[in-house]
């Protein structure tokens, strides 16, 4: 594909408003909850109050005979579906059997005429518990005479691109491990002139998106239709299929507005229980959770992480090895596919030549943890990008040069076997370090700090679209990509505008219905622009080029003689415009043309990753030192993007992804006291606010059009994120001079870190 | 929902529906607890349809706010500003604006969530809640009314009619600090303390903490060590503030160790007691809100 230089863009490159925004601001947009279908009843969820205990029994009928209950459902009226489920191993029933597994599982639903009675009915199930000993971390979990979560066998999910084997269900309570190596990490430890070994925790936190999840699922003679708050129709569509055994074409998952995902909406969450629901009671069943339900649905992987680098005298970095332990919680969901990227992500965008990361992940009696915005990268990178500062403080050196040193240049295949790395991070650092005038003179109390990360990111390319032109000459694309508020309903039409040679009004969406829309594995990974850029790209070529035929034919000339300007075609004298092209060769002025496009691990896309995700954020901290309380003076991202395709919703993304991390940073962390979580709800899950953010922000976006994507693209929107713990753990480092080795670093434990120096100081 | 229209009506309809009726003044705290079924009622009675109890007034030595003065009228009332300016600077950090505008000092009180700032303050400040029932009026002192977490001193049938609080006199001076990262308040801190005239001395002193423990709290021992010429309290200071922890007796919770909570109250008694002695306004501080 010829690159187009940035200033040549009509469409592309520019901030055109977002295509939902006014709908969303003024409470138009559809959202799942504004649904209702005809006969809809509705549904609430009885969860265990145990983390880990046998189901006895269950008696359902003093609740089935509750005023306006239709139907009570549990894992022991399942028979005739396969009720487990699960992307990397079919390990999660949609209803609680024989056993629970974690304070807050579903044990049963009630279906009822309103939400109301199906609420007041769950108090009428009686159900026996027999409690088990419960297995809260890893370092339980691994212990000898551990009690096992899951003690059968379990079938393979559909792996949709993953890479490696899943180690779930080997009579342990191990539910993957991943693992790289190369070059002599111990030699390598002998031979280095500094090393800077430690342990890290990274917290349980819970992706709060403004939508908790919602379904309505219609279960009938002519198959499963669901309507849903999901990121990944078509793997949703997958479990589904199999759950009811039915053709893919028999399954048929609906997603409006989703109100937020950050990785929580993707892959299967609440649709196996609903489509249950109605399939017992014989109708349409809406189930709308609480946050706090959504809470005890999934959350990231917590993980414990013991790392050690080493640089040779010249302040090269020779070598990294890593073992990490992560809490994937009572069921596997997406987190085998979390244990790979970490694994990976552990390098860092860092040129190491001797490597060896050990990863385990274990099931515990803890809500499921799965994918989260970042994708495993935040989890290593606050070891990471702490040891980096760390080494650079033990050699005496910059921690900015020290990284400029180290950091892949591009082009540099710096992982073995994976594609080159193709972003720009000295320039990415300099940008973010100006931004928070790192040589500045610094108050004190104060203290700066740049840090960054690389993903290999893009997920697995199997993506294909539609995109029809009209005999008006508007066209509307057809996509399964989610708009989950990242822009991608307008990002994609002003690449088929750019190629069309049409006014972007004129281009228009429809998306994310398993039925009507091409295939698309998924809306995550930072994948949609680039691969479903591409996809809309080569689809409006695609029309292009049949309209050329059309052109031919129309005019009686041969199709070399046509030549294709912006919006139409030219041969000598005559110009035609799409609409007339299509008018003429139907001989009415109606008929439509359908360009496709079919992405596949294949071409540009052979070599994963899809893209390196690259980013840079810089921040300035002030600490109180009486209290321990931080705050955020700077915050500098910088999103090495490629090409923006619309920059302001491209900046958009940084800010709220650090925002995110810096969340993480200060003071997000669900915390257990047993098996109890302790602050499941937004009043005591304390998430980032206004105020909180940082006095001065300044957001860069650099744009080298170096990535695969269209005109250059590649993906932004987690890279932000990963960095930020990181970087206020340097940044507070720097300031007051403790180093604090988990996250977030609340007053608290900032104000012990600073007590504990106080108490060596006066020893010595 | 039932709309009386005088607080004795309220009074009987309260006496009347017994565990199963419950006032309702901006619902911040009862219609949540209502959505996560930990509290049921079948009849709510409105008292926002009371008229008289939504006035601020200025008497000559006090100043009284009605049972269902909003946070937000209080903060934004040029009486209080003017007189208390200390209540209105704290009102001004509570929650956000939303539960600002719609909930009342009157239901802050009598929800008796251990997290309020205004109890602290209000204590510190000698306030008396009027309260009326079935069977007649009577004043209640902060430490009376409020017994613990959740809960009152208050019967089924009364009701929280007015907040009186003394005006401090022009020898007075107050301050009401919070440390604050979660939705509610980790420490509030007030202190008022009385100053002989060449502002040397302390004659009498009034700290309340509040937050840390069920409900707000005094030390005698604490003000005792508070009293005095300045330079001898300023070198009692962390002793008295050990005193106030005692009084308070921290737990360990989500918000924080024992420990770290009563290194707290030390760090704002000192920060506090700068900032009565400064004469600076209250407020200049940073207060996360
Ligand atoms: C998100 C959030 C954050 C908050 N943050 C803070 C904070 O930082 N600091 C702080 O101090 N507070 C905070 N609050 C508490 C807030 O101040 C109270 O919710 C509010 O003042 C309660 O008033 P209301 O009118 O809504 O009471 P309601 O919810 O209507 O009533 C609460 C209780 O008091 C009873 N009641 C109400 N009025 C009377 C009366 N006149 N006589 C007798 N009983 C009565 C009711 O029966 C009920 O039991 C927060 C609240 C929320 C929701």
């Amino acid at each position: 594909m010829s690159k187009q230089k940035k200033r040549d863009f009509h469409v592309v490159n520019h901030s055109v408003p977002r295509r939902d925004g006014r709908a969303k601001v003024t409470g138009k947009a559809a959202y799942v909850s504004d649904l209702k279908l005809i006969g809809m009843a509705y549904a609430k969820v009885l969860r265990s109050p145990y983390a880990h205990a046998k189901l006895v029994s269950i008696d359902t009928s003093r609740a089935a005979s509750q005023p306006g209950v239709y139907c009570v459902i549990t894992g022991n009226d399942l028979e005739g579906l396969d009720p487990y489920y699960g992307h990397a191993v079919k390990d999660h029933p949609l209803l609680a059997i024989e056993k629970v597994r974690y304070a807050g599982e579903p044990v049963a639903a009630v279906v009822a005429v309103d939400e109301r009675a199906a609420f007041e009915a769950l108090e009428y199930i009686d159900v026996r518990y027999e409690e088990l000993k419960t297995v809260l971390t890893p370092q339980e979990a691994m212990a000898k005479d551990a009690p096992l979560l899951h003690e059968k066998k379990f079938e393979a999910g559909a792996l949709r691109g993953f890479e490696g084997d899943v180690t779930a269900g080997r009579g342990t309570n191990l539910c993957q491990e991943h693992h790289i190596k190369w070059g002599d990490v111990e030699e390598a430890f002998k031979k280095a002139a500094a090393v800077i070994e430690g342990e890290y925790y990274f917290p349980m936190t819970y992706a709060y998106a403004m939508e908790a999840y919602v379904a309505i699922a219609d279960v009938n003679d002519n198959g499963v239709t669901i309507y849903s708050s999901a990121q990944h129709p078509f793997m949703v569509r997958h479990d589904l299929k199999s759950i009811f055994n039915l053709p893919v074409s028999q399954v048929r998952l609906i997603v409006p507005f989703v109100g937020g995902g950050y990785g929580s909406k993707s892959y299967t969450k609440i649709e196996p229980l609903v489509a249950a629901c109605s399939w017992k009671a014989k109708r349409p069943v809406k189930l709308q959770l609480t946050v706090e339900e959504a809470m005890l649905t999934t959350r990231s992987d917590d993980a414990y992480t013991w790392m050690r680098t080493a640089v040779d005298a010249n302040g090269k970095i020779i070598a990294r090895q890593a073992k990490i332990y992560m809490n994937t919680g009572a069921y596997a969901e997406n987190s085998p596919l979390v244990v790979e990227k970490s694994t990976n992500r552990c390098v860092g965008p860092y040129a190491i030549p001797n490597v060896q990361i050990d990863n385990y992940s274990f099931y515990t009696n803890t809500v499921p943890a799965s994918s989260y915005r970042g994708f495993g990268c935040a989890q290593v990178t606050l070891p990471g990008e702490s040891q980096i500062d760390e080494l650079a403080a033990k050699i005496g050196k910059d921690p900015y040069e020290f990284r400029l040193a180290n950091v892949a240049k591009p082009g540099q295949e710096f992982f073995p076997k994976m594609r080159p790395f193709d972003g720009t991070l000295e320039e990415d650092l300099a940008i973010a370090a100006k931004a928070i005038g790192w040589k500045e003179p610094l108050a004190r109390g104060r203290g700066r700090s740049v840090a960054c990360s690389g993903s290999d990111a893009g997920a697995y390319p199997l993506t294909s679209t539609a995109v029809r032109v009209h005999a008006d000459g508007s066209a509307t694309i057809m996509t399964g990509s989610t708009e989950l508020g990242q822009g991608s309903h307008t990002v994609i039409p002003q690449i088929a505008a750019e190629e069309l040679g049409v006014p972007f009004e004129n281009v228009r969406v429809v998306s994310s219905d398993t039925a009507i829309t091409p295939y698309d594995r998924s809306t995550g990974a930072s994948r949609t622009t680039t691969l479903m850029g591409s996809a809309v790209l080569e689809a409006s070529r695609e029309a292009i080029q049949q309209m050329v035929v059309m052109a031919a034919d129309v005019l009686k000339v041969k199709v070399e003689e046509i030549q294709v300007v912006r919006g139409g075609v030219r041969c000598g004298e005559a110009q035609l415009n799409w609409s007339e092209v299509i008018s003429r060769f139907y001989g009415l002025p109606d008929g439509e043309v359908i360009g496709r496009a079919y992405i596949r691990k294949a071409g540009k896309f052979s070599q994963l990753p899809v893209f390196w995700e690259t980013a840079c954020t810089g921040v300035e901290v002030s600490v109180d030192e009486e209290t321990g309380k931080i705050e955020m003076e700077k915050l500098a991202t910088v999103g090495d993007v490629g090409l923006a395709i619309n920059p302001a919703l491209a900046e958009g993304q940084d800010i709220g992804a650090a925002t995110m991390g810096m969340g993480i940073g200060l003071f997000e962390e669900l915390v257990y006291q047993g098996p109890q979580l302790m602050n499941g709800s937004i009043l005591d899950y304390r998430l980032p606010r206004f105020s909180d953010l940082p006095k001065k922000v300044e957001l860069h976006l650099v744009e080298n059009q170096d990535g695969v994507g269209p005109y250059g693209a590649k993906g932004g929107g987690e890279a932000s994120l990963n960095s930020m713990a990181a970087n206020i753990a340097n940044a507070v480092a720097r300031a007051v001079g403790v180093r604090i080795r988990q996250a977030p670093l609340t007053p608290e434990r900032v104000w012990r870190a600073l007590k504990e120096k106080e108490k060596v100081k006066s020893q010595k | 929902m039932h709309q009386p229209k005088s607080v004795g009506e309220a009074a009987e309809m309260l006496a009347r529906f017994g565990e199963k009726g419950r006032l309702y003044a901006g619902g911040t705290e009862l219609l949540l607890a209502m959505k996560h079924d930990l509290l049921r009622y079948e009849h709510l009675v409105d008292i926002k349809t009371v008229p008289g109890l939504d006035k601020i007034e200025a008497k000559n030595s006090s100043l009284s706010i009605g049972g269902t003065v909003t946070h937000r009228e209080i903060e934004k009332s040029a009486v209080v500003r003017e007189r208390l300016p200390v209540m209105a600077e704290m009102t001004r950090h509570i929650a956000n604006v939303r539960v600002r505008a719609t909930g009342t000092l009157g239901g802050n009180i009598c929800f008796a969530e251990p997290h309020s700032d205004p109890a602290t303050l209000l204590l510190a400040l000698g306030a008396v809640a009027k309260v009326q029932g079935k069977s007649g009026e009577k004043a209640l002192s902060m430490s009376e009314i409020l017994m613990g977490a959740y809960e009152t001193a208050l019967a089924a049938d009364e009701i929280l009619t007015a907040i009186e609080i003394p005006l401090p006199a022009k020898s007075q001076r107050a301050a009401y600090l919070k440390f604050q990262t979660h939705e509610r308040p980790t420490l509030g801190l007030a202190l008022v303390l009385s100053l002989d005239e060449s502002g040397r001395a302390i004659t009498k002193a009034a700290a309340a903490v509040g937050s840390v423990a069920p409900k707000p709290c005094r030390s005698e021992q604490a003000e005792a060590l508070l009293t005095g010429p300045r330079e001898k309290v300023e070198r009692q200071l962390s002793e008295a503030s050990g005193a106030l922890a005692d009084a308070a007796d921290p737990v360990d919770d989500l918000e924080g160790s024992a420990e770290y909570k009563r290194h707290l109250i030390g760090v704002y008694l000192r920060r506090a007691f700068a900032q009565v002695l400064s004469g600076n306004p209250p407020g200049r501080e940073k207060i996360a809100d």
